[in-house]
Parts: C-alpha cells; sequence; structure tokens
C-alpha cells in the first residue's frame, strides 16, 4: 500500500464524490423498482401484522383505519406482485444458480460467521440468487392463497379459505425471517453496500471484496471502454466506504 | 337493569385475553323454535323487518312458499320451506326459521380480526357492531351455519342481533312476539332446555320416534334451539349433524400467531446480539482481492487520510483496511 506523501485532497462534497467514485451497480429504474416494492412491502407487512395478529390492531389507525387496511392490503399485493414480475423479468438472467453457487452453499456457515467466502463470486453470490427467487416464490404463494380470501365467495368453501388463511401466516412468516436478513445483510452488516441501493454505486474495494469476479469484469470493461479509474477528485473511494453509515 | 340482563360484554372479537369477566350472575338467554309448532305465517320475518328497520325487498315465485331464496345484508330471519320426498312415498314439508342461532362458542368472534366488531353478552347474545367490522368476511366462512351476509355496498357483515336493544329494556325479541302459535319461546337457557325435552318427550309419545332438541355440543350449545319432530332428518333441514367451531384451525391459527410474535422479535433480537458481537463485517488488511484492488489503484497517486484521528479516538483512524493498532482490544476485525 502507498505510503503517505501528501494529504488527501479535501473532500468538499463527500456525496457528490461518491456518486462518481466505483463501479454502478444498479441503474436509476433498478433502484426505483427496489424502493417501489419495498415500500409496497412495509405496507403489506404491517397491515398484515394488523389483520393476523389482534394485539397488532393499534396499527389500523397508522395504516388509515382497518376497512382501509383490509381494503389496501390484497391491492397493495397486487401492486408489489407487478414489480416482483418486472424484478424477475429483470434479475433473472443474472440470478441463475451455477456450480459455482454449490460451492458456495457448502460454505455458508463460513460466510454466516465472518461474512466472507475465499470464492470467486460474480455479481451475486449463491445467497443473494436464493434470496431472489424465495421472494419470487413467496410473492407467487402469497398471491395465490391470498386470493381466495380476497373473494371469499369465489371458492366459497370455509375449509379451503381456513386452509389458505393458514398457508398465508406461513409464508407470510417466511417472507419476514428473509426480509430481517435481507436488511440487515443490506444495511449494518456488510458497509459499503447501501450505497447500491442508494446512489446505485459501490466502492471498487467493496467489489473487490465481495465480488471479485464482478469486480474484475467491470474493471476490464471500464479499461476496456477507456474510462479513467481515478475518481474525480483523487480520492480513494475504496477507504471510504466503511464510513458511509 | 343492563347488568341484570346480562349484556356485560363477556367475549370481544381480536381482543387479546378472551372472557375475562368474574362474575357469573347474569341471566343466560336463549330462544326456542318449536317447528311442530309452527305453520309457517312468515310473521316472524315481518317483525325483524319492521323492529330492526330493516328495508323491504323484492321476490318472485320460485316455485315455493319461502318468501325470499336466502338470507341478505337486511333480511336476518327467513322462513324456509322444503319438500322432501320420504321412501315410504309420503311427502315431509319441511319449514324452519332460519337465523343466527348465536352460539355460545361462536366461530364468527373467533375467526375475527377486527376488535370489537363482534362481541358477545354474559346473557349469550352475539352481536356484530358494524361500526367496527372491517369487510374482511373471515365470520362468514368461520360461521358452521352460514348465517351472517356481507353487504357490497356497505363492505360490512350483518346478521339478527336477537334484538338485544328489546332484550335489554325486558322485551322479547320481536319475532318472539309476533309469532302467533308460540312456536318462538324466549326465556332463560335453562328454561328454554327444559322446555325443549319436554317437548321432545311428548313428540316421541306421539310417535315422532327421532324427535330431538337441537342445541349441539361442538358450538358449546345455541341461544337459539330448535325441537325437531323428524331428527333423523336434520340434512333435509339444513342442519349439521354435529356442527364444530373449528378448533383445529383456531389452535394452528394461534401457534402460529405465537410462532410469529417469537420469530419476529427472536429474529430481530439475534440480529441485534449478533452485530453486537460481531460488528459489521469489516474486510481484514490481508485480503487479495482488496489488495488488488489497491494495487490497481496505484497506477494513481493516492493518499491515505490525513492522520485524522482525534475525530475517531479509539479507532484504527479511519482507513478500516488497516490493521487495527496494538492496543485496540480487538475493536477492528482480524481473521
Amino acid at each position: 500500500m502507498a505510503a503517505p506523501t501528501a494529504p488527501r485532497p479535501a473532500v468538499t462534497d463527500e456525496a457528490h464524490a461518491e456518486q462518481h467514485a466505483g463501479f454502478v451497480r444498479y441503474g436509476l429504474f433498478e433502484r426505483v423498482l427496489h424502493w417501489f416494492v419495498a415500500l409496497n412491502f412495509i405496507y403489506l407487512l404491517l397491515s398484515g401484522f394488523a389483520l393476523a395478529y389482534p394485539r397488532m390492531a393499534w396499527l389500523y389507525p397508522l395504516l388509515g383505519g382497518g376497512q382501509t387496511a383490509r381494503v389496501a392490503h390484497p391491492i397493495v399485493g397486487v401492486v408489489l406482485t407487478v414489480g416482483v414480475l418486472v424484478m424477475l423479468v429483470l434479475w433473472m438472467g443474472q440470478s441463475t444458480f451455477s456450480r459455482r453457487d454449490v460451492e458456495w452453499a457448502k460454505k455458508l456457515p463460513t460466510y454466516a460467521k465472518t461474512g466472507h467466502t475465499d470464492l470467486d463470486t460474480g455479481k451475486y453470490n449463491a445467497g443473494q440468487k436464493g434470496y431472489f427467487w424465495a421472494m419470487i416464490l413467496l410473492t407467487v404463494g402469497l398471491l395465490v392463497t391470498g386470493i381466495p380470501l380476497w373473494f371469499p365467495d369465489l371458492l366459497d368453501s370455509s375449509g379451503v379459505l381456513r386452509a389458505m388463511r393458514l398457508v398465508h401466516h406461513v409464508l407470510f412468516l417466511a417472507f419476514l425471517a428473509a426480509f430481517i436478513i435481507h436488511v440487515y445483510l443490506s444495511s449494518v452488516a456488510f458497509p459499503g453496500t447501501m450505497s447500491a441501493m442508494t446512489t446505485g454505486r459501490v466502492s471498487r474495494a467493496w467489489a473487490a471484496r465481495h465480488h471479485p469476479r464482478w469486480f474484475r469484469e467491470r474493471e476490464a470493461a471500464q479499461r476496456a471502454a477507456g474510462e479513467p479509474i481515478a475518481t474525480p477528485d483523487g480520492e480513494d473511494v475504496g477507504r471510504r466506504s466503511d464510513d458511509s453509515r | 337493569m343492563a347488568d341484570d340482563l346480562g349484556l356485560r360484554v363477556r367475549r370481544r372479537s381480536a381482543t387479546p385475553g378472551g372472557d375475562t369477566n368474574i362474575r357469573r350472575d347474569g341471566v343466560e338467554v336463549a330462544k326456542i323454535v318449536d317447528i311442530d309448532l309452527c305453520i309457517g305465517c312468515k310473521a316472524c320475518e315481518v317483525a325483524c323487518k319492521e323492529w330492526n328497520d330493516l328495508p323491504a325487498e323484492e321476490t318472485w315465485n320460485f316455485g315455493s312458499y319461502q318468501s325470499h331464496q336466502d338470507l341478505t345484508p337486511t333480511t336476518w330471519d327467513l322462513m324456509r320451506f322444503k319438500e322432501v320426498d320420504l321412501d315410504d312415498g309420503g311427502l315431509a314439508w319441511l319449514i324452519k326459521k332460519d337465523s343466527c342461532l348465536h352460539c355460545e362458542e361462536p366461530g364468527c368472534l373467533a375467526a375475527c380480526p377486527a376488535p370489537g366488531a363482534i362481541v358477545q353478552y354474559e346473557n349469550g347474545i352475539v352481536d356484530f357492531d358494524s361500526s367496527k367490522c372491517i369487510g374482511c368476511q373471515y365470520c362468514v366462512a368461520g360461521c358452521p351455519f352460514d348465517i351472517p351476509r356481507f353487504d357490497e355496498e356497505t363492505q360490512k357483515v350483518y346478521k339478527c342481533t336477537m334484538c338485544v336493544d328489546r332484550v335489554s329494556n325486558g322485551l322479547e325479541p320481536a319475532c318472539v312476539k309476533s309469532c302467533p302459535t308460540g312456536s318462538i319461546k324466549f326465556g332463560s337457557k335453562q328454561d328454554m332446555v327444559a322446555y325443549g325435552h319436554e317437548k321432545v318427550a311428548k313428540l316421541v309419545d306421539r310417535g315422532f320416534a327421532d324427535a330431538t332438541l337441537y342445541d349441539p355440543e361442538g358450538v358449546g350449545g345455541l341461544h337459539m334451539m330448535y325441537v325437531v319432530p323428524r331428527g333423523d332428518m336434520l340434512a333435509d333441514y339444513d342442519l349439521p349433524e354435529d356442527p364444530q367451531v373449528p378448533g383445529t384451525f383456531f389452535q394452528a391459527l394461534s401457534g402460529l400467531r405465537k410462532l410469529g410474535s417469537a420469530a419476529t422479535w427472536a429474529g430481530m433480537l439475534g440480529v441485534g446480539l449478533l452485530f453486537l458481537r460481531t460488528g459489521r463485517f469489516r474486510p481484514p488488511p490481508e485480503d487479495e482481492a482488496v489488495a488488488e484492488a489497491y494495487a490497481l489503484d496505484d497506477e494513481r497517486t493516492v493518499g491515505p487520510p490525513p492522520d485524522d484521528s482525534a475525530g475517531a479516538a479509539g479507532t484504527a483512524g479511519t482507513n478500516p483496511y488497516d490493521p487495527p493498532p496494538p492496543d485496540d482490544g480487538g475493536e477492528g476485525r482480524t481473521r
């Protein structure tokens, strides 16, 4: 590592510098889509809690009242499904499992403990791919079990409705578990990850650390395009990523 | 007065705690419909509409003595007529007053996710508070007798209140008052059960060997019972032989709620503890990939941050990839 030679140029606008540093991981459309689905999900999560847990009925006023929440919940669910289907089209190619993912799955315990594997991971590791497909399947499952609850006359069988209510609940819990892990890993656990979904960019060091193969691809692409690797203010973005909390 | 009539709330939908009353001094009320005495005049239907100020609904002749085809959000009481051919060539003309049976263990109340939308009073009456109803129709699926009806316009569910407003003032329900033959009786549950048994015994004497008092155990008993002369024809009366509050379902649901609460708290606590234990997953300095990134960076001149440890006392400067100083006490991560 280079020895200190000169004081680092003063960063007058950190946000600006960050925006132009590192690699683009998600484009504007992808980020808008992500937060669109996220907002819908949060409404569904809260209204689902209120509807399924009597102790959470205090949430109703926050959601526009009980009747509003009941009417809105399935509609928001359909809107979310549309968003998730666009995600499916957009990201399914990058999320296809390969042989490398088996290796990653074997190292899951190490990953859980240290937050790292020494594998040559591409844009997504097997865990991220797994989360993606779990989201797709759970969304479809929640929609399928939700429609009979939405239109009880459709099946006209209280036995089936009760079964649907239970399955819907189980899928909801699975979704919630995945969601907690997703939020934890992408926010506090891995410094420098969150910016992928805010500014759309990640630092070079972050990419090299977590997604080395993707890092090399991006690097090669940038070189091929003749883009300068240096950031506008010459700052080493890899070093800053951890402090952007 | 109201307390004497058992109008304290015994149970309230979607409210933790269940039955919280400790006193049991209220009278349990009940109606009993003696089908043997019913002449199918529909006076109870009219009285119900009148007392509850419910609009008349247009109907047509669909080949039955029945006035309307089904209960609706504004028709809470309906005389059902059914003609059944018997094996011996005879005909049974079955007439049943169809309205809420006010179960002791109401499936509707158990299924309801809106706090207080369904209440059960101490006296056994099960009532809907439409101001709190959210229109999810879980009660419709929860009812073993197919009674509650959803109104598309108001998006809420309605059913017979057993004239709780009359009962609270010491009067019998409107249908009882209107019944010209005394087929519908009202009183304490105890008295009505006694009447039922007495009447069943008389019917058996008269040759109705299968006569029965319809007060099924599966729903904890009813606050509107039937004396059924043809007890062997319950299915033809659309009276389930053994109606049940879907106990397994509610146990499963309650188990899921407990699991869900526990899992949510455990998940959030676990994540919190994990964070406190491991902190953020900072890359170790020897990480090759990072080194590679730095090597590439070396093509330009990169100055490490100036010594600004004043702003980050006790940490290893602002560069997370620098190894922690020896006296760091393990705050930096080195794996």
